[in-house]
């Protein structure tokens, strides 16, 4: 079985900077973390890969060249083989553009079982990408799976908890799942695939290298959507009591409280 | 400062802190306070394989040694001194069989113990021979395919929770020291119980109990090394094991030492944090000296270990004393800074000053190690 996982390169969001000219966000190599939604999705993939043995799970990222350090971390989870997309060219792209270009670079890495995605990322939030990819591949998409299971290699189960409902799907393979954020953690490192990262280098793609590609529907040229403005939220207006000398219990108590509202 | 680690060491230390940090941190605490066997732990250990770095390559671990061995309990350490001492306390268990195990011994045990799928323990001290190891009471007598152990040990770290325990016992006592012979007992064996736990000061997630060993049958091909050379054995276990309680004693301190300075920078008073009174940082300046110079001498007795050097008692008792006494200091003056928040069980310093103690007396106490140390220097000049 081959399962594809799409992840995505983020600016923490803690430490992001925005270029105000071009109006997008400073990708700097330190500050970059891989999409918490991608890690659930890939670790549903290695869930499989726990089970079926001969699975092999390749990543697919879209970014600049210093998205490989990141890219490394996933080999020390257990990935098979990773892939990152990088073109001058692709600078730009809104969510559009993104997934026509990693649609095209599915469709040149291989026939895949299972296209696996998170729901959204934390840099851009629209959910789109996912159903996109789907409607390029000609594949079936189900979106916000909270839980898939693997019956046989040839159909899968998804769950999707939405509330107090579950729903279920079943789909033949191949098809793409989007996977909801904190669905499933992913696992830690182990010792002897850290070693193995050291020495790993990510296959690398440019545009030239896909096939039939239309270069009018990648970049800020060929997006659909530009980003009008950023505009900072003030926590000015955020009303915020300071209580000091609390008991631990007390403490404790308000805790609770708050996890309850959670 | 990473001291000249080599790639790979790097790699075991990120990974122990991130574990250390993401997982330890979170139940210290109440590990502490309940006295809770960390279990969960040490199978996150084993996942990664980090149960394994000091294993021999050939039985299943990394291939490493010492240095590895004391990279990953520094950084437990740095969150849970407890934590960090149950999963130290398998290495002393598994040094002998390293060192000494015939090849069956070392087939059948240390793949185990590299996977995490076995805990080991190290069962020496008696209530009447502590420092003086060679006053052990605990008897041996072969018979036949058996050697039928009788006797007690106290203080056995991971006690009733390994699987595997290195135990020392007399089979001729008219030789002195030179009568003891070491044993691999199996949790299960006839005649072999766990006794008392302990309640201790400090490193409660531990488990400290006592062994009872009535008429318990050791098959005789579980005898470790020769007959008579248990003594040996032990010492040159401990040899390589001491740097073991050293990293310990600087991850403890090194802990103390981060928490008491976010304090002293986030901690108001007359107007001003504590960080900016010189008081405070000639404090925080000591506790960095002591630190890096006990992490300095620790690093560089484990390489001298793994380099494959013959003898290294001096250095090894050396950097156990020192890092001992620093993380005693360390932890106390960490308090000091936090006044009553740091005497007080809602912040970790006061458990750090706790698990500290504990540094300066186990495997051997720093007064012996000092005996060590002059004995060797003495014989030098």
């Amino acid at each position: 079985m081959k399962i594809l996982v799409c992840i995505k390169q983020v600016v923490d969001p803690e430490k992001v900077e925005y270029n105000p000219e071009t109006r997008t966000i400073k990708r700097n190599a330190q500050h970059l973390m891989n999409n918490p939604a991608d890690l659930s999705a890939l670790e549903f993939a290695l869930r499989i890969k726990d089970v079926y043995k001969d699975v092999h799970i390749t990543t697919l990222s879209m970014g600049p060249a210093e998205c490989e350090s990141k890219i490394k971390e996933l080999i020390e989870v257990g990935c098979d083989s990773c892939v990152l997309l990088s073109d001058k060219r692709l600078a730009g792209s809104d969510a559009y553009s993104t997934a026509y270009a990693l649609a095209k670079a599915i469709e040149k890495l291989g026939n895949f079982d299972l296209v696996l995605c998170g729901e959204s990322s934390l840099d851009g939030e629209t959910s789109i990408v996912p159903p996109q990819i789907a409607e390029y591949l000609n594949i079936p998409h189900i979106s916000f799976a909270t839980n898939i299971k693997v019956f046989d290699l040839q159909r899968i189960e998804i769950e999707r908890k939405f509330k107090n409902q579950l729903f279920r799907f079943e789909v033949k393979l191949p098809a793409l799942v989007s996977v909801k954020k904190d669905s499933a953690f992913l696992r830690l490192p182990k010792l002897s695939l850290m070693i193995k990262a050291l020495s790993y280098t990510p296959q690398v793609l440019s545009l030239d290298d896909l096939e039939n590609f239309d270069f009018s529907k990648v970049g800020a040229e060929g997006s659909k959507t530009s980003v009008d403005r950023f505009v900072e939220q003030s926590f000015e207006d955020v009303k915020c009591e300071i209580y000091e000398g609390l008991e631990a219990a007390q403490i404790e108590c308000i805790a609770d409280l708050v996890m309850r509202f959670l | 400062m990473e001291y000249f680690l080599s790639e790979e060491q790097k790699i075991i230390k990120k990974l122990a802190k991130r574990i250390s940090d993401e997982y330890v941190s979170k139940v210290a605490i109440k590990y502490d306070k309940e006295g809770i066997f960390p279990r969960d732990i040490l199978d996150l250990l084993a996942y990664t394989e980090l149960t394994g770095v000091y294993i021999p390559k050939e039985y299943g671990g990394f291939g490493g040694g010492v240095m590895e061995m004391c990279l990953v309990v520094e950084e437990l350490s740095r969150n849970c001194a407890g934590v960090a001492v149950s999963y130290a306390a398998t290495a002393l268990g598994a040094y002998p069989i390293i060192l000494y195990g015939k090849e069956e011994q070392k087939k059948k045990y240390l793949p185990k113990i590299a996977k995490g799928e076995l805990i080991a323990a190290f069962a020496l001290t008696e209530s009447d021979a502590g420092s003086d190891v060679s006053s052990i009471k605990t008897t041996a007598e072969k018979k036949g395919d058996y050697y039928i152990l009788n006797g007690s040990k106290h203080w056995i770290t991971n006690g009733g929770e390994a699987d595997v325990y290195v135990v020392f016992a007399v089979t001729d006592k008219s030789k002195g020291p030179r009568g003891i012979s070491a044993f691999i007992v199996e949790k299960g064996y006839e005649g072999f119980y766990c006794g008392k736990k302990e309640d201790k000061m400090g490193i409660r997630a531990s488990s400290t109990t006592e062994l009872i060993f009535e008429d318990c049958k050791v098959p005789k091909e579980n005898l470790l090394g020769r007959e008579g050379t248990g003594f040996i054995v032990a010492m040159k276990t401990f040899d390589r094991t001491r740097p073991g309680v050293a990293a310990m004693a600087v991850g403890i301190a090194q802990g103390a030492y981060e928490y008491a300075i976010r304090y002293a920078k986030e901690r108001v008073q007359f107007g001003q944090p504590l960080s900016s009174f010189q008081a405070i940082q000639h404090m925080l300046a000591d506790m960095y000296i002591n630190i890096e110079a006990a992490r300095a001498m620790l690093y560089s007795t484990c390489r001298m270990i793994d380099s494959g050097a013959k003898d290294f008692s001096k250095e090894s008792s050396a950097c156990k004393v020192f890092a001992s006494d620093v993380a005693m200091k360390v932890t106390t003056d960490a308090v000091q800074i936090m006044g009553g928040n740091g005497y007080v069980k809602d912040y970790p310093v006061e458990k750090m000053m706790r698990d500290a103690k504990v540094t300066q007396i186990f495997e051997g106490a720093n007064q012996i190690q000092r005996n060590i140390i002059a004995s060797e220097i003495i014989k030098e000049y």
